[in-house]
């Protein structure tokens, strides 16, 4: 019966199977093949030096930087969102999430542009805080690196908003009650009991606005200034503009393994956590 | 139920999985609409490439329309960008017939030998038609001339800047301003050079050294190096910048708004837009029906009419054209005398060493 059921759960695997054979693996081994090939055929690592060193390197650190940075302020700006929102009645809740998503219905490029309008010299902010004659005023909010990040950190809400209002509407209510009933202070519950109930939903959000931000071209071209160039223009200039394929392909592999590591490293976490809770429980 | 659970668990992985491959190949480039080619039997269709847009409604509306009633062929258009074309040659079926594009980038795919020659004499609107030398290479034939010129504001300049010098003079017109990046096309290495004291009929090949060092003193009073075509007259519109070197045309929305901009011909940089032919491309009959068809002097005139980027190649083209029009074309007789060709061969061989150069000059 066994030996059955595993045999039908083969044959059910084979599409998915089939689908990632050739829409994933293929052209990854493609890509992968390109970036090892020299100008002349042969094997080379010359594309993988050329992407690590010189202007290409410092592209490669202030794409991480840019990621880093839009990871962590989603994050922060994503919790406190995710927290009002999940405390809602389900009617206003919806309404709340609707009004984090919509703007991404709209073009990258159009939002861009309204950004400008938010975010400019003579745009809203900057003319707010120069007629309440705030000192330093109009501040230099687009074109620089502050810029790129509320641009990507817009982009990425959504996504990290979404995981932690999951995971915190799963919270036990009672738990939090308990430990009130046992006089713990507001700061202690949320330390030692919301803040690891919902940590894994915190990793997860961070990691995926992390891992998305990576590859991400259009807000970081529009908004940032020529220090904040991005792995992803970089590769649209070598294909598009210089034909350069093998290059494209080095770079496309470093992002995809950068990916990889993030992901391990979720997967770490998540072992470890596994692993003390089987030792909490056996102790 | 436990095959059932496997099934969905192999499918959120696949959903994982989906997700790390767009980090790779999501990189955001906004492809046309892709076209299969017609049965070998019909030769009533002609796919042609062009860049999309306001670009591709004046061409339907000048041309390719006008060429569907006299000949009888419709001309189908696809939205390719030559890397892809040149990848589809490379693979031994390009899926278009006749590509527009800039005669740069036809010098380059003919470099990577991507492109079929071009008979002009199969062509009689060439014959005596006084079109420049440069516009008819080996390759290609150059069909519409647009231009990269200098567009400020009205009112925060006190005084009009007549020339790149100007631009660079950031204590007599000061304020921000905006140049190309070398992500959206050439940079505006020849501006520099003008700034500096270049003569026009001396720009080529060009001293890149004292470009660079020229575009190193304005850097301080660009805000943008601009990425997209649209972003200039954007930051134009509002106020961010004072001055900007833009595509012609691109703020003719914010004159007509009423906006206080102008452009300055003065210096202005012409790149030539054409016809190529993919190599191993079949139809090229009709092809050459449609280039031929393109190049008299009425088709070049009325698409001068509809499209900014339209500056005929033919010269008498510009006798059927109002006052009004020609002003705003970098072929008009007197744009023609203040600005220059940008050297196609110049920027073939020396593109991609300039664009490492710049991107190590702004990353510094």
């Amino acid at each position: 019966m066994r030996g059955h059921r595993s045999r039908l759960a083969l044959v059910n695997a084979v599409p998915v199977t089939v689908f990632l054979l050739v829409l994933f693996v293929y052209p990854i081994i493609g890509v992968l093949s390109l970036s090892l090939k020299g100008d002349s055929g042969g094997f080379t690592l010359h594309w993988y030096a050329d992407a690590l060193s010189g202007v290409n390197l410092s592209v490669l650190l202030s794409t991480l930087r840019i990621s880093a940075e839009t990871a962590v302020l989603s994050l922060l700006v994503g919790f406190v969102l995710a927290h009002a929102i999940a405390r809602m009645r389900p009617v206003f809740a919806a309404l709340a999430m609707l009004i984090v998503v919509v703007p991404h219905f709209i073009s990258a490029l159009v939002r861009t542009y309204g950004w400008i309008i938010m975010l400019g010299d003579h745009g809203l902010i900057n003319t707010l805080l120069t007629s309440l004659h705030v000192p330093g005023a109009p501040f230099p909010l687009l074109y620089n690196e502050t810029g790129v990040v509320i641009g990507t950190t817009s982009v990425m809400l959504p996504y990290t908003v979404l995981v932690l209002q999951g995971v915190m509407r799963g919270v036990d209510g009672r738990l939090l009650a308990a430990a009130a009933g046992f006089g713990a202070s507001r700061l202690t519950i949320f330390r030692r009991i919301y803040l690891p109930l919902v940590a894994p939903g915190i990793g997860t959000a961070g990691l995926l606005s992390f891992i998305l931000c990576l590859g991400y071209y259009i807000t970081p071209a529009l908004m940032g200034g020529d220090k904040q160039t991005v792995v992803a223009a970089l590769i649209d200039q070598q294909v598009m503009k210089q034909d350069q394929w093998n290059s494209a392909a080095a770079f496309g592999v470093i992002l995809l393994l950068l990916t990889f590591a993030g992901l391990g490293v979720l997967g770490l976490a998540k072992l470890r956590r596994k692993k003390a809770a089987a030792r909490r429980s056996s102790s | 139920m436990e095959a059932n659970r496997i099934g969905r668990r192999t499918v959120l992985r696949t959903a994982g999985a989906l997700a790390a491959a767009t980090v790779v190949t999501g990189c955001g480039t906004l492809m046309g609409s892709s076209e299969s080619r017609g049965s070998g039997g019909s030769k009533k269709r002609l796919v042609v490439s062009n860049s999309g847009g306001a670009y591709n409604d004046a061409l339907t509306e000048a041309i390719y329309e006008p060429f569907a009633k006299e000949t009888g062929i419709t001309v189908t258009t696809v939205n390719y960008q030559s890397a892809q074309i040149i990848a589809q040659v490379k693979q031994g079926r390009p899926q278009v017939d006749l590509m527009d594009n800039t005669l740069l980038n036809f010098q380059k795919m003919a470099r990577l030998e991507c492109l079929e020659p071009v008979d002009h004499d199969r062509l009689k609107s060439v014959k005596d038609a006084g079109i420049a030398e440069h516009n008819l290479p080996e390759y290609a034939v150059g069909k519409n001339v647009w231009a990269s010129v200098m567009a400020y504001r009205t009112d925060s300049l006190k005084r009009a800047p007549k020339s790149w010098a100007d631009f660079w003079n950031t204590h007599s017109f000061s304020g921000p301003r905006s140049l190309q990046s070398a992500e959206a096309d050439l940079p505006e290495l020849e501006f520099a050079l003008l700034a500096d004291g270049v003569p026009l009929d001396k720009l080529y090949p060009l001293d890149v050294d004292r470009a660079f060092a020229s575009m190193s003193r304005i850097r301080g009073d660009v805000k943008k190096f601009w990425n997209t075509g649209a972003l200039p007259a954007v930051l134009l519109g509002r106020k961010e910048v004072v001055a900007t070197s833009l595509w012609g045309g691109r703020a003719d929305e914010l004159i007509k708004q009423g906006q206080p901009v102008a452009y300055q011909w003065n210096g202005a940089r012409r790149m030539t837009n054409g016809w190529g032919i993919p190599k191993g491309a079949d139809n090229t009959d009709a092809a050459y029906q449609l280039i031929d068809f393109s190049l008299r002097p009425e088709v070049q005139a009325a698409f001068a009419k509809l499209s900014p980027t339209g500056g005929p190649v033919v010269p008498a083209a510009t006798k059927l054209l109002p006052v009004d029009v020609l002003a705003t074309l970098p072929t008009s007789p007197q744009n023609l005398k203040i600005g220059f060709d940008a050297d196609a061969a110049w920027w073939d061989k020396n593109r991609d060493a300039v664009t490492k150069r710049w991107q190590e000059w702004a990353d510094a």
